[in-house]
C-alpha cells in the first residue's frame, strides 16, 4: 500500500497553509487567463515565474500547475459563450457548447463542463498516483512511425466530426494541412509558402488562426444576422444540470476521461486528440447523431472531461521521465530547473515531497476550481446580457491584446484580421472551420513524424505497417473512416429511393 | 439532395451556387499554393524534401475543389448570400489599426510612432463599434475609456504582460 | 496575492515617476528580448540574471520572448532598436556566432553591427547516445560512426538549434558530414526518441540531458569542455577521451544595438557583473550546470572576442552542412 503512504505524504505537503494559498492563486489566475481569449498559460507561466522565486519549489510548481489546468477550465467558458477556442483542446467545445448557449442553455453547458472536468480531474489524479510509473513505458513505445499513424487516425476522426457535407469537411482538413506547411522547413531551413515575408517564416500561430476564423469571423457573422445574437442574450437558463441531463452526461464523461487520460500520456501533444476522439465516439454511438452540432450535451460533457484528464496526465511523462510532452510542460521543465530541480526519472525518489505534493495538489486544485467556477458561471452568463453592440468591441480588444502578447508581434494582429476575412469567406461558402483547425494542429506533427520515420527506415513505407502499434492505429483509422463514409453513401441511396 | 427524373432531364446546370463557388475557391487555393511551392524540391522517399507535402496537399485541395464543383452540378444546395462589407471593413480595419498603433510600424516611407495601448485600445473599440446598427456615440466613448483602463490594469499590472501603454507620454 | 498587489502599486509608481524626469539611465523599465520561447535554457538564464540586474539598475528588466527563425527574429529586433539602452537582448552561440553561416539572408551583423555587453554563462555540450548503442567509449564511437556512416542516425532539435550547430561541427570534424540527421522540433521530442532507442546519438546542452544520463536512460561519451562538470563527474572531457579538437560551449550573453552610449554599457556591464557575483544567483546558475564566465568574458571586448572566435570556428562546417 505504498500509494496510500505516498498520497498521505503528498496531502501533508499540499495542505500546508502556504501551498493551499498558492494552489488557489494558481487556479484563480488560470481561470482568468483561460477566459481571456489569446492569453494562454504559456505566456502567463513564463511571466509569473520570477514571482515564484521567493517560495520553495514545491509551492512554486503547485501554483504553476494550477495555472495550467485552471486555464483548461476557463478556456471552455470562452468557447461556450463567445465561440472562441483559446486552446487547441477547446475547439470541439465550441461546436455544441456554443449552440447550447444560443439556445439559452449556457448555464447548463458551463455547469456540465465544470462538473465533468472536476470528475475527470479527480480520476486523473488517482491515475497518475497509481499508474504514473508503469505508464511511462507507454510513452516510450511511441516512435515516429507510431506517431504518424496516430495523427492519421486523428485526421480520420476529423471526418467523423463533420457536420453536413463530408466532401466539404475533407476540403477543410486538407486546407488545414496545407496551412500547417507554411513556414521554414525544419530540416532544410527553406522558406515554404511565406511570400518571402519574415513574420511568416515561423509558420502561422495557432492562436492567430483560431482567433481569426472563430473569433473575428464569428463577430462578422453575428453583425450580419442580428437575430442570431439576440437569442444568446434572451435567456440565461439554469446553472446546474437537471437529473435527465446528468444521466445523459455520465457515460460521455466516463468515456471522455478514459480517452483523454490515455492520450494525454503520449509524447508530442497527444492530448490535443483527446477531445476530438471523445467527440467522435459520442457522435458515433449516439442514437441520434444529428443532434450533434446543434447543442447536444454529450458533445460538451465528453470532450471537456477528455481535455481536463489529458491536461493532467500530460504531467506523467514530465514527472516520471523528465520529458515534456507539450509546450506548457516544456515551460514547467524550465520552472523546475530555475528552482534547482532538474526534471528526470529521479524526481520521484529524490524529491518525493515534490512529486506527491504536486499530485495531491492537483486534486485539491480541481476541487477549488469547481468552487471558483460554479458561482462564476452566473457571472459569465450575466455577461451575455451585455448588449452585443458593446460586447463585440470588448471581444475584439481582448483578442487583439491576447494575440499581441503571444509573440509580442504587432503584425500577428493584422494576420488575425486577415484570417477573420478568410473565416468569413469560409462561412459564406458553407465550410465548417473546426476540421481545418484540427488539420492545422496535426499537420506539423504529421509531416515531422513522417519524415523522421522515413529517414530512420531509409525510405521504406513498410515501417508504418511492420510495427504492430502503428499498424493497429492505421487499422482503427480505416475502420473509423469506413464507418463515417458508409452511412453517407447509403443515405444518398435511400434518398434516391425516396424520390 | 439528389435529383428527380424531371430535374435530371434538364441536363447540367449550377444547382448549388455556394458549392460551385466553394469548389472554385479550393481549386484557386490549390493552384496558388502549388505555384508558390513550385521551386521547392520534392526530395525522395528516403529523404523527403521540403516541397513534398505542400505540393501533395495543394494537388489534393485542387482535386477536392473540382469534385465539389462537379457535385454542385448534380445536387441542389444553397445560394450565395451578400456580404456585409461595412462590418468587415470596420471590424477588421479596427483590429489592423490596433496592430499598427500598439508598438509603432514602418511601412515604406510611412512611419507610425509607438502609440501604445492607451491609444490603440480606444481606437479599436471606437472604430469597430461603428459597425453596430444600434451604435450610440456617448455610450461607446465611455465604454472605450472604461475598457481601455480595465485592460491596462488587467494585462499590464495584474498579469504583467510586457505591453506598451503610452511610451510617448508615460515612458512605458 | 500580496506580492501581486505590491508589484502593482510599485509598477504604477514607477510608471508615473518615469514619465516626468529623465536623469541617469535607466529611468524606465528596460526590455530584454529573449529570442526563444519561454522555458528554454536561454530563457531560464535570462530570467535568473535579469532578476538580480533589476535590483542593481533600480528599474525592472522586463523579459520579452520574441521567438522565431532560430532566434534571429528577436535578435534582429533588439539590434535594430534605438540605441538608448532600453532594448537589449540575451542571445546564444547560435544567434551570435552561428547565425551568419546558418542563415544566408541574416538581417544583422553580430560581429561588426552590434554592441556586445557581456557573457552571462556557458553550458557545456555532451555527446550522448541511446543506452544500447554498441560503442562503449568515445574512441569506439568515432571508429564506429566512421565505419557505419550509412547506418547511424543522429537526432537534433531543428536547423539552427544548439544541438544542430554543435553536432554539425562534430560531424565535420569526424569527416562524416552526411550522416542521417533526424530533425525534431526541440530537444524534448529528440530526447524522447533517444531514450526509447529510435535514434542513435545526439549532442546537446548538459542541462537538457544530465538527468537522463544519471538515470541510465542514455549514455554520455564525453563533455566538450576543458573540465569535467560537477553535475556529471564521471563523464570524461573530450580531451581525456581522445577527441581534443572537439571543444564547444553553448554560451549565453547580453548584447544591444551598435552605438549604445558608453555610460549605458558601463551600467549594464556593472549590473551583470554584480548579478554573477551574487551568491544566490550564482547558486541558481551552477545548479543548471552553467560554467561561470571569467572576468574577461564579462566585459564587452572579451565577449565580442568570444563571438568572433566561435564564428570563425563554426562557419566552415555550417556553410558546408547539408541544409
Amino acid at each position: 500500500m505504498d500509494m496510500i503512504a505516498n498520497l498521505t505524504l503528498g496531502f501533508g505537503v499540499a495542505l500546508s497553509l502556504q501551498n493551499l494559498a498558492l494552489c488557489f492563486a494558481g487556479c484563480f489566475i488560470g481561470t482568468l487567463i483561460g477566459v481571456l481569449p489569446g492569453v494562454g498559460p504559456i505566456a502567463t507561466i513564463a511571466i509569473l515565474l520570477p514571482i515564484t522565486f521567493g517560495v520553495d519549489p514545491v509551492g512554486a510548481l503547485i501554483m504553476l500547475a494550477g495555472i495550467y489546468y485552471g486555464a483548461q477550465y476557463g478556456g471552455s467558458t470562452t468557447a461556450i459563450l463567445v465561440n472562441i477556442p483559446g486552446e487547441a483542446t477547446s475547439v470541439v467545445t465550441t461546436l455544441d457548447g456554443h449552440q447550447m448557449a444560443k439556445q439559452g442553455r449556457a448555464g447548463v453547458a458551463l455547469g456540465v463542463a465544470a462538473l465533468g472536468s472536476f470528475f475527470a480531474g479527480c480520476v486523473a489524479t488517482v491515475f497518475i498516483a497509481a499508474l504514473g510509473a508503469p505508464l511511462t513505458k507507454l510513452a516510450l513505445l511511441f516512435g515516429p512511425a507510431e506517431y504518424f499513424s496516430l495523427m492519421v487516425m486523428g485526421l480520420c476522426f476529423a471526418v467523423v466530426l463533420a457536420r453536413g457535407s463530408i466532401l466539404k469537411a475533407f476540403c477543410m482538413i486538407m486546407l488545414g494541412l496545407l496551412l500547417s506547411t507554411v513556414g521554414t522547413d525544419l530540416e532544410t531551413g527553406q522558406e515554404r509558402l511565406t511570400f518571402g515575408f519574415p513574420p511568416l517564416s515561423d509558420g502561422i500561430d495557432f492562436a492567430v488562426l483560431a482567433m481569426g476564423v472563430f473569433g473575428f469571423a464569428e463577430v462578422l457573422r453575428n453583425l450580419e444576422n442580428p437575430e442570431a445574437r439576440d437569442v444568446v442574450k434572451a435567456k440565461i437558463g439554469r446553472l446546474l444540470p437537471n437529473w435527465s441531463e446528468i444521466k445523459q452526461s455520465i457515460n460521455p464523461v466516463l468515456r471522455g476521461t478514459f480517452i483523454g487520460g490515455i492520450l494525454g500520456i503520449l509524447p508530442g501533444n497527444g492530448a490535443v486528440l483527446g477531445p476530438f476522439a471523445s467527440y467522435t465516439i459520442e457522435k458515433k454511438i449516439a442514437k441520434d447523431p444529428s443532434r450533434f452540432g446543434r447543442g447536444a450535451i454529450e458533445g460538451v460533457a465528453g470532450p471537456e472531461s477528455a481535455n481536463n484528464a489529458g491536461a493532467q496526465t500530460a504531467f506523467i511523462p514530465l514527472l516520471t521521465l523528465g520529458i515534456p510532452p507539450n509546450a506548457v510542460m516544456a515551460l514547467m521543465v524550465g520552472a523546475m530547473t530555475i528552482h534547482g530541480i532538474i526534471p528526470g526519472p529521479q524526481v520521484m525518489t529524490k524529491n518525493p515531497e515534490l512529486f506527491w505534493g504536486m499530485i495531491a495538489s492537483m486534486w485539491i486544485g480541481n476541487l477549488m476550481l469547481v468552487i471558483i467556477n460554479l458561482p462564476l458561471v452566473g457571472v459569465w452568463v450575466k455577461l451575455l446580457q451585455v448588449p452585443y453592440r458593446l460586447m463585440f468591441p470588448a471581444i475584439l480588444i481582448f483578442c487583439c491584446i491576447g494575440i499581441y502578447s503571444v509573440n509580442n508581434q504587432p503584425v500577428d494582429v493584422a494576420f488575425t484580421a486577415m484570417f477573420g476575412l478568410f473565416g468569413y469567406l469560409l462561412i459564406k461558402l458553407g465550410f465548417e472551420p473546426a476540421p481545418m483547425l484540427l488539420g492545422f494542429v496535426l499537420g506539423k506533427l504529421l509531416e515531422e513524424k513522417m519524415r523522421q520515420a522515413l529517414i530512420i527506415s531509409r525510405g521504406s513505407f513498410m515501417t508504418f505497417i511492420e510495427r504492430p502499434i502503428s499498424a493497429g492505429l492505421l487499422i482503427v483509422a480505416v475502420v473509423v473512416l469506413a464507418i463515417a463514409l458508409l452511412p453517407s453513401i447509403s443515405k444518398k441511396r435511400d434518398e434516391v429511393f425516396v424520390e | 439532395m439528389s435529383l428527380n427524373p424531371i430535374e435530371q432531364a434538364q441536363g447540367l446546370r449550377i444547382r448549388s451556387q455556394q458549392d460551385m463557388a466553394a469548389g472554385l475557391f479550393m481549386v484557386v487555393l490549390g493552384v496558388f499554393a502549388f505555384l508558390l511551392s513550385s521551386d521547392l524540391p520534392l526530395g525522395s522517399l528516403r529523404q523527403i524534401g521540403p516541397g513534398m507535402l505542400p505540393k501533395s496537399f495543394a494537388v489534393i485541395c485542387a482535386g477536392l475543389g473540382v469534385m465539389l464543383s462537379l457535385a454542385s452540378l448534380r445536387f441542389n444546395g444553397e445560394k450565395l448570400t451578400g456580404w456585409a462589407w461595412r462590418g468587415v471593413f470596420l471590424v477588421l480595419g479596427g483590429a489592423c489599426l490596433f496592430g499598427l498603433a500598439i508598438r509603432g510600424f514602418d511601412i515604406g516611407p510611412i512611419h507610425i510612432p509607438q502609440l501604445g495601448l492607451l491609444v490603440a485600445g480606444p481606437l479599436v473599440i471606437l472604430i469597430s463599434g461603428l459597425a453596430a446598427d444600434d451604435m450610440k456615440w456617448k455610450e461607446l466613448i465611455i465604454f472605450a475609456i472604461a475598457m481601455t483602463t480595465a485592460c491596462a490594469l488587467l494585462f499590464k499590472y495584474a498579469l504583467s504582460l510586457p505591453i506598451p501603454l503610452a511610451p510617448w507620454l508615460l515612458g512605458i | 496575492m500580496r506580492k501581486l498587489t505590491l508589484g502593482l502599486a510599485a509598477a504604477i509608481t514607477i510608471a508615473f515617476a518615469g514619465g516626468v524626469q529623465a536623469q541617469t539611465y535607466p529611468t524606465r523599465p528596460v526590455t530584454m528580448i529573449v529570442p526563444f520561447a519561454a522555458g528554454g535554457p536561454t530563457d531560464i538564464i535570462a530570467r535568473i540574471v535579469a532578476d538580480h540586474m533589476s535590483k542593481t539598475l533600480g528599474q525592472q528588466l522586463v523579459i520579452e520572448n520574441v521567438a522565431g527563425a532560430g532566434g534571429t527574429t528577436g535578435i534582429a529586433r533588439a539590434i535594430t532598436a534605438a540605441p538608448d539602452g532600453y532594448t537589449i537582448a540575451m542571445g546564444h552561440l547560435g544567434t551570435f556566432s552561428a547565425a551568419p553561416a546558418t542563415y544566408p539572408g541574416l538581417k544583422y551583423d553580430p560581429i561588426n553591427g552590434m554592441q556586445a555587453i557581456g557573457l552571462a554563462g556557458g553550458t557545456p555540450i555532451l555527446i550522448v547516445a541511446r543506452k544500447t548503442f554498441e560503442p562503449k567509449d568515445l574512441k569506439e564511437f568515432v571508429t564506429y560512426v566512421k565505419a557505419n556512416s550509412e547506418k547511424v542516425n543522429e537526432a537534433h532539435a531543428g536547423l539552427g538549434s544548439v544541438s544542430w550547430t554543435t553536432c554539425t561541427l562534430l560531424k565535420a570534424q569526424l569527416g562524416v558530414p552526411k550522416i542521417n540527421a533526424v530533425a525534431y522540433r526541440g530537444t524534448g521530442p529528440a530526447l524522447n526518441d533517444l531514450v526509447s532507442g529510435q535514434v542513435d546519438f545526439m549532442c546537446d546542452q548538459i542541462v537538457s540531458v544530465a538527468e537522463q544520463v544519471k538515470a541510465g536512460n542514455i549514455k554520455a561519451y564525453a563533455i566538450a569542455s576543458k573540465q569535467r562538470s560537477p553535475a556529471l563527474p564521471d563523464v570524461p572531457t573530450t580531451a581525456e577521451a581522445g577527441l581534443p579538437e572537439y571543444q564547444i560551449e553553448a554560451w549565453n550573453g547580453i548584447a544591444g544595438p551598435k552605438g549604445l552610449p558608453k555610460d549605458v554599457v558601463d551600467r549594464l556591464v556593472a549590473a551583470l557583473d554584480k548579478a554573477l557575483n551574487d551568491e544566490g544567483t550564482k547558486k541558481r546558475l551552477l545548479e543548471l550546470g552553467t560554467v561561470m564566465p571569467t572576468a574577461e568574458e564579462r566585459t564587452p571586448a572579451g565577449f565580442a572576442a568570444l563571438i568572433k572566435r566561435d564564428a570563425d570556428r563554426l562557419s566552415p562546417a555550417l556553410s558546408a552542412a547539408p541544409k
